[in-house]
């Protein structure tokens, strides 16, 4: 089984780091994703996560997801050269010649390079979150977030949600498997995928809602809710961590100050 | 220590309460073994005697309930109560937040706040106790449900609460494992910690409990000593109803050949050689991740053999789709929640005869009568998880039933079923083997396998290690090791 966002247990640079200046990168690179419209400064980020991830060994987690990514990047441009008409026209979906004689839905700059902006920053997101999410322990996460004061409602939430992941693609396939015996054949491609829906997401959901009140339960008999505050020494910092945040804040002034926005 | 004094609950929309008029009174120390069948009130009982319905949950609560000669009430939330009370619940994959064994129980010590060399400490100390070191760094989701029932019972144990609440926590634990449990429950208690152990079956602590509580209906119907318990309601019939031991000599349903499957490096299924005849009632026995549910998967094509071959019928099940072996082939999982998913009873059965094409009038009458079958003719219109365990289980059997197999497989059909229902269930067997279905079923249950059971399969480490006939079905008992490659010996 293909095992999504969970933590890898390694010994790397990126593992070494202190998770609060992780998340420190990781807040920025989202925000200069959100701020910035340039695609150059958004693919300086991408390649700047993924040398990261190459220089801990990791590229080929990042590259797991380069389906998913890709698959969206071609959504979103599609969606642009639908919904927005600006810049010169490069030519058309439909040609000319086809339905008509002028050709059918223009194919804009300005809508592929706001396209091509959108997927660098789900590539940018994805994979900083990503690397964050697997190269730190769960209970180190958890105090990092304690620590900046996130309610730790909200910080159980999270972990949880990383933690059930695995499991969920577990219980998917035995549910799977049960409706096979039962000679469920929903066939193949994305019309067996939406046939598989109701026989699968069924017992699924249900099943998870049905485990919350013992994990809820399980969270206060372990004292996880009365937990509030981390001795902030089980914390340090270390050069790479001054190096990752330094990086993405001096990117971060680049931008505002070089009007990239 | 915990004290009830007529003590009653109603769940929040419930129109009868769940526990009626209970006086209960458990000093520190003692080892209380609390039973009774489905719906008796055991877990709610549990859930009160740990504050979790003055606290957390609510519903209609009457009568006192003191913790420590304090009232449950005056405790700062489950907050302050965690700090005296541990308490282990019967789902072990729900208990389990983090993604390693080891930051599982190092969580729970460190929002304690407890020194570092404390936890380190405690840390090695229960898993070795608990025997999961060597699961130190492995993720929850690739534990099997023993492992992870241990593995909750370490996090709750590492915690030193003085109270500790098992309920129905070793369910899924195999016969080796229920005996360290035993052991490690026994130190506790020479340590001076109060234990409540909550089960259907509570044969394994008889032995080290001080007292029995039976429920019924949500009221306590008796205390005894465990002696006078096991006098009273342990006098274990000895049926006396014998098949006649099936013939071997005509062709196999299924024909396992020197199959063997792995996962990744783990070698699962080890160069078997099996066969088993029409009308035989056969039980695979073995422990926790012996191969036993490896095995059956491959009798309807859900795995593909890594090499060797399985024959179902004649037909070669790594060639045959899998729509066409279930035909042959039924198998029920351990979970009927993991099928279940239509919203009658009626259209849960009529799914799989949907889909091997049996339609109409035929359908109707397959419906019925495997509903006739297992005891739910009552419940057609009924919402499927709206039916208690024991009935979804026998629902789950209906549905494969009705698409007619010749061979049927279940897989742990008596886990989480109390001992009515267990025996419930394995009646049915007996009468789908009158019927004229084969049947295997996957199990840890040793006393159900002795009394029901003609063949015994035991697995270990993903091989065959005995394969013999119950002595209660036949006198012709061979000696297992003479078995083992030969096969059948009847």
């Amino acid at each position: 089984m293909k095992e999504i966002m969970q933590y890898i247990n390694r010994d790397s640079f990126l593992h070494r780091m202190n998770p609060l200046s992780k998340i420190a990168a990781v807040t920025g690179i989202i925000a200069l994703g959100v701020f910035t419209t340039n695609p150059e400064v958004l693919a300086v980020m991408v390649l700047g996560i993924f040398l990261a991830s190459l220089g801990a060994g990791l590229q080929q987690e990042l590259l797991k997801q380069l389906k998913l990514l890709v698959f969206l990047s071609v959504t979103l441009i599609l969606l642009t050269v639908f919904t927005l008409k600006s810049g010169e026209t490069v030519g058309y979906l439909i040609p000319a010649g086809i339905l008509t004689a002028g050709g059918l839905v223009p194919v804009t700059t300005g809508a592929l390079d706001f396209g091509t902006v959108l997927s660098l920053r789900f590539f940018a997101m994805l994979f900083a979150f990503q690397l964050l999410v697997v190269t730190t322990k769960p209970s180190d996460l958890m105090k990092a977030l304690l620590a900046i004061h996130i309610p730790v409602d909200y910080v159980l939430m999270f972990v949880i949600a990383l933690r059930f992941i695995p499991s969920l693609q577990i219980e998917g396939q035995r549910i799977h498997e049960a409706q096979l015996a039962r000679g469920y054949n929903p066939g193949k491609g994305l019309r067996g995928k939406i046939m598989s829906v109701k026989p699968i997401l069924v017992p699924l959901v249900a099943n998870s809602l049905g485990r919350t009140q013992v994990l809820g339960l399980t969270m206060d008999m372990r004292g996880y809710r009365s937990r509030q505050s981390v001795e902030k020494n089980q914390l340090t910092w270390n050069k790479t961590d001054i190096a990752a945040v330094g990086c993405v804040a001096v990117m971060g002034l680049g931008v505002v100050l070089g009007g990239f926005m | 220590m915990i004290e009830l004094r007529n003590f009653s609950y109603t769940y929040g929309t419930a129109g009868t309460p769940a526990l009626d008029s209970i006086n209960l009174k458990i000093p520190d120390g003692e080892l209380l073994l609390v039973t009774g069948h489905s719906a008796a009130g055991k877990t709610t009982l549990a859930f009160a005697m740990a504050g979790i319905f003055h606290h957390e949950i609510g519903g209609r609560i009457e009568g006192d309930l003191s913790f420590k000669g304090k009232d449950i009430r005056g405790f700062d939330g489950m907050k302050e109560l965690s700090r005296h009370m541990g308490m282990v619940f019967d789902d072990a994959e729900s208990q389990l937040i983090f993604t390693t064994v080891e930051e599982e129980i190092r969580s729970g010590l460190e929002n304690r706040f407890h020194s570092e060399a404390e936890i380190g400490r405690r840390l090695k100390e229960v898993m070795e106790l608990c025997e999961i070191s060597h699961l130190k760094h492995r993720a929850p989701h690739t534990l099997s449900g023993g492992q992870k029932q241990k593995v909750a019972l370490a996090a709750t144990l590492a915690l030193d609460t003085e109270v500790l609440i098992l309920d129905e926590a070793t369910a899924e634990l195999d016969t080796k494992a229920v005996r360290k449990v035993f052991s490690i429950l026994k130190r506790l208690k020479e340590a001076g910690k109060t234990i409540i152990i909550v089960d259907h079956n509570i044969d394994d602590f008889l032995e080290i409990g001080d007292r029995v509580v039976l429920l019924e209906k949500g009221k306590i119907k008796a205390i005894k000593s465990p002696s006078d318990f096991k006098a009273t309601f342990h006098t274990h019939e000895e049926s006396t109803t014998s098949l006649p031991l099936s013939k071997n000599d005509g062709q196999p349903i299924i024909s396992v050949k020197k199959l063997t499957q792995r996962y990744g490096e783990v070698l699962a299924l080890d160069n078997i050689d099996l066969d088993i005849y029409p009308g035989e009632l056969v039980a695979i026995l073995g422990e926790n991740g012996s191969g036993k549910t490896t095995l059956v998967k491959h009798f309807n094509g859900l795995l593909r053999p890594y090499s060797g071959n399985v024959t179902v019928k004649g037909l070669d099940a790594s060639m045959v789709p899998i729509n066409e072996l279930v035909k042959h082939t039924g198998l029920v999982f351990q979970n009927p929640d993991n099928m279940l998913f239509e919203d009658t009873v009626e259209a849960e059965i009529n799914f799989g005869l949907n889909n091997i094409g049996v339609k109409g009038p035929e359908a109707a009458r397959a419906i019925l009568h495997s509903l006739e079958l297992v005891n739910l003719g009552e419940k057609q219109k009924v919402f499927p998880r709206n039916l208690s365990r024991g009935e979804r289980q026998r629902l789950a059997v209906a549905c494969v039933v009705a698409m007619k197999p010749e061979l049927l497989v279940l897989d742990e059909p008596t886990t989480g079923l109390d001992a009515e229902e267990s025996d419930r269930m394995m009646q049915l067997m007996r009468k789908l083997q009158q019927e004229g279905h084969t049947i295997v079923m996957v199990t840890h249950n040793l006393q159900i396998v002795r009394d029901h059971v003609e063949r015994v399969i035991r697995m270990e480490s993903g091989k065959i290690v005995e394969n013999s006939v119950n002595r209660k079905f036949s006198s012709k008992e061979c000696v297992s090791k003479e078995c083992v490659r030969g096969g059948t010996c009847a």
